[in-house]
């Protein structure tokens, strides 16, 4: 991206902030969201998040990669085992970093 | 004179107001370890993914939301169409229009103004902790000024952290080598982040069919894969819900 593309991008991104977190507050005697698209919108951010992480962690060079021969799938998931584990975003971040150093380190 | 001009001049109230902002820092002190964690990591990942220092420092200060930019930094490297960034950075954000919801009821007598203030400076634990703390509190006790004073004050401590730790981040960034691949701790944090969110049966089969979907479709132009995966992600999730329900009421 170019430079004025990023900077386009950070105010709208800056607005998307504002509009999201403020929403209700200022639209709330207006409208209010339905039952049901309010229970929709709880799984929206994990799945974003997954779709974003998934392609990241599971291709490598645009290619399926699910063998232990991957170094971010493998620290992926050894960071995630170690959140889950701990609740720690700390370790878990610190030991997936490990790996995924390690491994890299051992296939070179 | 400056605290004169924050909490007012009428020592009375501006005693009660900046009472109610210590203790709003209080809560939120023992959060500010993660919350400093997330920014330094959060701050290391822009410059990594090739922003510059003005730009990096730019996204800190103006976005302020951690899930957000580091959802958009993967996004911008690929250079993605804004609309695909910008409509991730939304879907990424959508808790927080749940949490405005939650926080309406405490803040309706504001001005438009400071209610998007108020909703500019809410963050995930901020919200967590002011509406546990005051979810049972009387109907004619809400807007009152403890609790926006109380939140105030959370949103300070979680500002300078974040901010703090961000800045940093963005000055260590160049003093670490590009070999180390430190952009990767970007998506380990998107992790350990998603992981907590995923609380349910229901929520696991959306994110595993998101997962799925996006890995598939990565190939797609504009990051429609992405946008395909929330989508269908959901709905897996929705219905997953009610064949849940469905089996729970049989037997």
């Amino acid at each position: 991206m170019s430079d004025l593309l990023i900077w386009i991008v950070i105010v709208g991104l800056t607005a998307v902030t504002v509009a999201t977190r403020s929403a209700f507050l200022v639209l709330g005697e207006r409208f209010g969201l339905p039952e049901r698209v309010q229970h929709g919108l709880r799984y929206a951010p994990a799945c974003a998040l997954v779709g974003l992480i998934a392609p990241e962690l599971a291709l490598a060079n645009g290619s399926l990669a699910l063998s232990l021969a991957n170094p971010k799938l493998v620290a992926g998931i050894a960071a995630g085992a170690i959140m889950l584990g701990t609740r720690s975003m700390i370790a878990a971040i610190a030991v997936g970093m490990l790996a995924f150093t390690a491994l890299r380190l051992l296939a070179a | 004179m400056i605290l004169k001009r924050v909490f007012g001049a009428d020592p009375a109230i501006a005693a009660r107001r900046r009472h109610a902002f210590v203790r709003g820092l209080r809560a939120v002190a023992p959060a500010t370890i993660a919350t400093g964690t997330w920014g330094l990591v959060t701050g290391v990942a822009m410059v990594k993914v090739g922003l510059t220092t003005a730009q990096a420092l730019g996204m800190t200060l103006l976005v302020y939301a951690g899930s957000a930019q580091l959802a958009a930094l993967p996004l911008i490297a690929a250079a993605a169409p804004i609309w695909v960034v910008l409509l991730t950075a939304t879907v990424v954000n959508l808790r927080f229009v749940i949490f405005s919801a939650g926080l309406r009821p405490f803040f309706r007598r504001f001005s438009l103004g400071r209610r998007l203030f108020l909703g500019y400076v809410t963050t995930d634990i901020g919200f967590a902790l002011f509406l546990s703390r005051f979810v049972n509190a009387p109907d004619e006790e809400r807007d009152s000024p403890e609790q926006v004073w109380f939140f105030l004050g959370m949103a300070a401590g979680n500002w300078i952290a974040w901010q703090t730790m961000s800045v940093l981040g963005i000055f260590l960034a160049g003093q670490i080598p590009g070999a180390w691949g430190l952009e990767f701790a970007s998506i380990l944090a998107l992790v350990a982040m998603t992981l907590p969110m995923i609380n349910s049966r229901p929520a696991l089969v959306g994110a595993v069919t998101a997962g799925v979907v996006a890995v598939l479709g990565a190939a797609l132009p504009l990051k429609l894969g992405l946008v395909a995966a929330v989508v269908i992600g959901i709905a897996a999730a929705m219905s997953a819900e009610v064949l849940l329900e469905r089996i729970g009421a049989r037997t």
